[in-house]
């Protein structure tokens, strides 16, 4: 009786966007406590491919050894049960991507809200998650967009072809003294025969 | 129409063989032979061979 007047008065005590959201979504269900146990690495389930919309084709500006669908610690996280949908992600259905019930943003103020009253482990697994979050930072470090690490740099072109501009330039001068002895000993020009190409 | 008459005289690159791009162009009269002659090249700072490029290279 008095553990139910305590629940009660908890229950009360929570904003009613969170209230609404537990209704919706019973923690004994959803809640990222109770969901399927994250598969480790190397445990018998290893899935192949972690699928996920973030990570599309098209991005082509990766890091370069990220592997786009292999097993991280942190995706392992967001992998859910296919029989109760996880309003947080989104998902697969007739071979399309549907978005997420709760976009990003308001993933993020409802995990903040749920922050504040201590509740946040009652939320199902979220990309907002102190979890999630403090998984992939201890995965990734410091490739935190702008700092440069795990970036590729395309560079100018100038930048990118003066290694081997130089290294032609080093060669010319190293057979320079020889050319110009050959130069002179054929009559400055006169019998020459290899004159260079105009390129442009 | 008859056509215009060549010009006597050519303009011609002579280029660095220090391979650094840097070139100088002159004016020589068509029916002489190739120019070359040692000039300074600003890049590698040194006097260097410079040889008349032939025109058209690009496509040959």
């Amino acid at each position: 009786m008095q553990i139910s007047q305590q629940v009660t008065t908890l229950v009360d005590n929570l904003p009613k966007r969170l209230v609404n959201f537990f209704a919706r979504y019973p923690p004994q269900i959803h809640s990222a406590a109770v969901r399927r146990p994250a598969p480790a690495k190397d445990q018998d389930y290893t899935p192949k491919k972690v699928e996920s919309p973030y990570t599309p084709d098209r991005d082509a500006k990766g890091a370069p050894g990220e592997k786009k669908f292999g097993w991280t610690p942190s995706r392992a996280l967001l992998v859910t049960s296919e029989k109760v949908r996880n309003p947080f992600l989104p998902h697969k259905r007739y071979g399309k991507w549907e978005a997420p019930k709760y976009g990003l943003r308001q993933q993020a103020d409802l995990m903040k809200l749920a922050i504040k009253y201590n509740v946040d482990a009652l939320l199902p697994p979220s990309r907002k998650s102190i979890e999630f979050k403090q998984t992939r930072r201890a995965e990734r470090g410091l490739q935190v967009k702008g700092t440069g690490v795990g970036h590729k740099v395309k560079g100018h072109k100038w930048e990118r072809t003066m290694e081997s501009r130089l290294e032609e330039r080093r060669k010319a001068m190293e057979g320079m003294p020889e050319m110009v002895r050959m130069w002179k000993q054929r009559g400055h020009g006169r019998g020459w025969r290899q004159w260079p190409k105009r390129s442009s | 129409m008859a056509k215009k008459a060549k010009s006597r005289t050519i303009a011609v690159r002579l280029i660095s063989m220090a391979m650094t791009g840097y070139y100088r162009t002159l004016i020589r009269p068509r029916a002489h032979r190739p120019l070359s002659m040692m000039k300074y090249d600003p890049v590698v700072k040194k006097q260097v061979l410079f040889l008349e490029a032939t025109k058209g290279g690009k496509n040959k």
